[in-house]
């Protein structure tokens, strides 16, 4: 029986040891991880077809260093543990020489020992957890703006807005609890009352429970923190339970034509913040790319509630092939220094890195633009920042 | 008392829902002795052909949940006359791994075929509710209600007044008894399959349009359907029901004044130590197998 | 004759990192390894008690939490009064971690004595449920979504090589393969011993091993402790090299992974497992070369795992072993019973007789 057995283990054995190794690279690799399935996967898609249309342009105007980058794109499925086995993949299979990813700030904290471990740089293209950027992880670059940025940015709408006393309803998870706590500290320090501090499943659909409680607690303003698919089932389901309190989203993966599209009327009368204003790209720093971007996204049909989450994918890109030519070869540790100096006019603004973190291993920061805006008789109306 | 009140009406609208989801898996192993693992994945069906016909066909809203509980009905007898017909009489081990296998094929069919970005369903019902004083509730969740208690009673009725009910409770009684008195297992069989795989349906397409669908919503309505059928007692319609309204109940409850987090917790916990005071659920007749 | 191909390919296991320097092959096989361990333990209680416990990855889930929460520390609040652990050195806390699954197993041992059949199946999904979503919500304790993460790895001491951090593919590679044969040692000592016949006389027939005085709640807990601890080693194992740990660890999926690794192999036979675990771990990756999805591959899992039942109702293993007898092996020895033609004939075990 053990005969047996151990040769048809030795078999399979000898025939995966074939099927191994990769084909000569003639393409520059950057791996991307997303979440292309579960909780986040609309917002996760969106990524990746930003970063695709980046990746067709930067062919089509003859790539870098004289080779044409390729995107291997890898399935994290919303989830921490799986996000680490696609950066193993990504770096121990692949080798890929610089990442972007992970869109969730839990995904993204998930996977940075990984790359301190095998010393490989990542363009942060969503996250927004403080966490990311001040623990020491000198391989983090991160163009999004952190939940402090936005809530300060939020900060003059506080009297505009008179909100007297507001609730919460967030995820619990790194990005929502992250949200939530930067938040209600700077409304408290504006002398805005903090009523329930409710929190949610990311997979949870039902949220009747949670939302019967704000409407007891009697708060004016809402804030809700998660991505666009519990937005669309919160706002609904408010307006099932005759919760007139104002909403506003905070995070900026929202996607307002989404939850125009999805929750009709419900959407009506929230507020949301986001990075990017497709509705006016006038008022953003760099209206050319932007342009660009938006043109291209229409041209391949993709969902228009998608403009305000793929444009990070499309500039993450753009960060990193910038990067891969100040650093004149496609190798990790030259990477990571160049992209110190890498300067890209983006959708997020002039992307540009300062220093965050302890000194010695600091982690790279960009200084986006936060826009906040409001649904109104179905459309996206400015708000006044 | 408006919370308590509004918490009461949440738990009796899911309370409908969770009984449909009950009825069709404690039929389903009451007469045939499968534990029906691919349960979750016909009301995962029910929810993705509602998808389907209203969505991307553009079918009137009453006229899809019919033809989302006629196809879920279709599909159950497909896989029991080509899954199960040959089993009967394995024992409830072989069964089970043949159902979890017809699960996990099912739910990633599920999602090649609609990625894995969750849709949403519109609902022809204005979005403004229903208030009654510090109370409301969504048209839409109103009218699942209703059909589902129609739904409920019909099943009854069928079971009870109807000659295939009668074989099928002659069926549950006694298999061999039955076969003597010239029931046919084969058909009692593939009926009663189809109709609790059309209950399973009804239930995803009726909650498709409250919720969102994505393809692994079916585990959650499984597992929950197990919750429910162990409440009530393995193979009671009755107890079913009951504990459908029982598990919606706590969950909201819980959820409203224990914490948010654990409602779904709620239900097991409740089953483990119903388990451990009285094995055979609260309203089983017959006695626990095995 | 056996017992040299034993060893020859237990000396290619232990000499394979040496000459091959595929790091993520290496990585496939760690993987495959503690999921491998799992599956030997499950198959103590599916193969050899006959117990369906669809719960197993409650065990393996528990393991890892345990390691990981011992060897990082912790602090929580009682009704307002802190509890703390400070972090403790990596292999205290796998074997706490072993401990504590053990535990688990006693519990649902003695749950399992109570129901049978469906019931204990339900029992047994719903505990793994209530201990997912526990990791999922006591956010004081597990982090809930958030993951524990960086998780120290483990630092052993050898006579001869002194200090060596178990980091990296190679340390890993060789404490998954020292796991898996202590595994595979403890299990082959206990199915051979008396408590292993009393727990096959009880899958072959409870109530004839109950009348002839065998205590069946005593083999019951006793498999289902050792079951447990090996999961909970296997999980301590998995959560010191991925060296994260998340809530889906607990996700039915993977005690279904087990499943069909035990019942493709072969239940109740000891390399049963293995051989699954082999071809189950090692096929996504061979898959892969051929750009297929992986919802295409788990649903040729699912395919699989049906037909398998129909047509290969004892697994792998016994399938090959027969059919070498039959074709006339060496020894000569009489044909083995013929292959049940039917699946309903393939389980003369069970108790529900058929007409």
């Amino acid at each position: 029986m053990h005969t047996r057995t151990a040769k048809l283990a030795l078999a399979l054995l000898g025939a995966t040891l074939l099927a191994g190794p990769a084909l000569a690279q003639e393409t520059i690799k950057i791996g991307v991880t997303q979440p292309l399935t579960g909780a986040f996967a609309a917002s996760g898609n969106y990524v990746a077809q930003g970063a695709r249309i980046a990746e067709t342009e930067i062919n089509a105007a003859g790539g870098v260093l004289g080779k044409k980058i390729q995107l291997v794109v890898e399935d994290n499925k919303s989830n921490p543990t799986e996000a680490v086995a696609t950066v193993e993949k990504l770096i121990v299979r692949d080798k890929v020489p610089v990442i972007m990813g992970a869109w969730s700030s839990t995904l993204t904290l998930a996977v940075m020992p990984k790359l301190q471990e095998y010393k490989v740089p990542m363009v942060v293209e969503t996250s927004s957890s403080g966490k990311i950027t001040t623990s020491g992880n000198p391989y983090i670059f991160r163009i999004s703006p952190t939940s402090e940025m936005e809530a300060v940015a939020f900060k003059p709408l506080v009297p505009k807005l008179a909100i007297k006393k507001a609730d919460f309803l967030n995820t619990n998870n790194d990005f929502g609890i992250g949200s939530a706590a930067e938040y209600s500290k700077m409304l408290k320090a504006q002398g805005v009352a903090v009523g329930v501090m409710e929190t949610m499943d990311p997979k949870a659909t039902d949220f009747s429970a949670q939302l019967t409680r704000i409407k007891a607690s009697g708060g004016d303003t809402l804030f809700v923190t998660t991505a666009v698919e519990q937005v669309t089932l919160i706002l609904k389901q408010a307006k099932e339970l005759q919760l007139n309190t104002r909403i506003i989203t905070t995070g900026g993966s929202n996607s307002p034509d989404q939850l125009i599209a999805q929750a009709g009327d419900a959407a009506n009368g929230s507020f949301h913040t986001v990075f990017f204003p497709p509705w006016f790209p006038e008022v953003v720093t760099n209206p050319e790319p932007a342009k660009r971007y938006m043109d291209e996204w229409k041209k391949r049909g993709h969902e228009p509630g998608g403009l305000t989450e793929g444009f990070r994918g499309y500039d993450g890109i753009y960060t990193i092939v910038e990067a891969i030519k100040i650093a004149g070869k496609a190798e990790p540790a030259a990477i990571k220094d160049a992209l110190w100096k890498t300067k890209v006019k983006g959708i997020y603004g002039n992307i540009a890195f300062i220093k965050q973190g302890p000194a010695g291993s600091e982690s790279g920061q960009n200084i986006p633009s936060v826009y906040l805006v409001k649904i109104d008789g179905g459309k996206v109306v400015k708000s006044g920042l | 008392m408006d919370q308590l009140l509004q918490h009461a009406l949440n738990a009796m609208i899911l309370g409908g829902t969770y009984a449909l989801l009950g009825i069709g898996l404690t039929l389903i192993f009451g007469i045939m002795r499968v534990v029906n693992f691919t349960h979750g994945e016909l009301y995962a069906f029910g929810a993705y052909m509602m998808y389907m016909w209203v969505m991307l066909i553009g079918a009137n809203f009453v006229v899809s949940i019919a033809l989302a509980v006629a196809l879920g009905v279709l599909l159950g007898a497909g896989i029991e006359i080509l899954l199960l017909r040959r089993l009967r009489g394995a024992d409830i081990d072989t069964t089970m791994l043949v159902m979890i296998g017809a699960w996990i094929a099912m739910q990633n069919t599920e999602q090649l075929v609609w990625s894995g970005v969750a849709k949403s369903i519109d609902s022809p019902f204005p979005s403004a509710p229903l208030v009654m004083g510090g109370v409301s509730v969504s048209w839409t969740r109103l009218f699942v209600f209703a059909v589902a208690v129609m739904l409920i009673a019909g099943t009854w009725v069928l079971i009870q007044k109807t000659r295939l009910g009668k074989a099928m409770r002659a069926t549950f009684q006694d298999r061999e008894a039955a076969a003597l008195m010239g029931v046919r297992i084969d058909r009692v069989h593939t009926a009663t399959f189809a109709i609790g795989s059309g209950l399973a349906a009804a239930a995803g397409a009726l909650l498709g349009p409250v919720f969102v669908v994505y393809p692994t919503i079916g585990d959650l309505a499984s597992l929950k359907a197990f919750a429910i059928v162990i409440l009530g007692g393995l193979g009671s319609i009755p107890g079913a029901t009951i504990g459908g309204f029982i598990l919606a109940f706590m969950e909201e409850l819980g959820a409203g004044y224990v914490s948010s987090g654990y409602r779904d917790a709620m239900g097991f916990l409740l089953i483990i130590v119903i388990l451990l005071v009285k094995p055979t659920g609260l309203f089983a007749r017959k006695e626990r197998i095995g | 004759m056996s017992r040299a191909v034993t060893l020859a390919w237990v000396v290619f296991l232990f000499t394979l990192p040496l000459w091959m320097d595929n790091l993520y092959f290496l990585h496939v096989l760690i993987m495959a390894g503690i999921f491998i361990v799992a599956a030997m333990s499950l198959n103590l209680l599916l193969g050899y008690t006959g117990q369906l416990s669809l719960g197993h990855v409650a065990f393996f889930g528990i393991g890892a939490y345990v390691s990981s929460l011992c060897s990082l520390g912790f602090e929580i609040h009682v009704f307002d009064v802190p509890v703390g652990l400070a972090p403790k050195p990596v292999w205290l806390s796998m074997i706490v971690a072993v401990v504590f699954a053990g535990l688990c197993g006693w519990m649902i041992g003695k749950i399992s004595f109570k129901v049978r059949g469906a019931y204990f199946v339900i029992v047994s999904v719903s505990f793994a449920e209530v201990t997912r979503l526990v990791a999922l919500n006591w956010l004081e304790l597990t982090q809930g979504p958030m993951a524990l993460n960086n998780i120290p790895f483990l630092k052993l001491w050898l006579p001869g090589i002194g200090d060596i951090d178990v980091l990296g593919k190679m340390p890993n590679y060789y404490l998954v393969l020292v796991v898996a044969v202590v595994t595979y040692v403890i299990i082959r000592r206990l199915v051979h011993s008396r408590a292993g016949r009393a727990m096959i006389a009880l899958r072959e027939n409870e109530p004839l091993a109950t009348s002839v005085g065998i205590d069946v709640t005593r083999f019951l807990v006793l498999a289902t402790v050792v079951s447990a601890a090996l999961a909970g080693l296997a999980g301590a194992v998995y959560a010191q090299y991925v060296r994260i740990v998340d809530p889906d660890v607990f996700l039915f999926i993977y005690t279904v992974t087990m499943v069909i690794m035990v019942v493709t192999g072969g239940k109740g036979t000891l390399a049963g497992p293995i051989v699954g675990g082999l071809i189950f771990g090692i096929l996504p990756e061979l898959l892969r070369g051929f750009e297929v999805q992986p919802e295409i591959q788990w649903v040729v899992y699912g395919v699989l795992m049906i037909l398998i039942v129909y047509f290969l109702p004892e697994g792998i293993v016994p399938a090959v072993r027969d059919g070498w007898r039959r074709v006339g092996g060496r020894s000569g020895a009489p044909p083995a019973q013929p292959a049940p033609a039917t699946p309903a004939g393939a389980t003369p075990a069970t108790a529900e007789a058929s007409p």
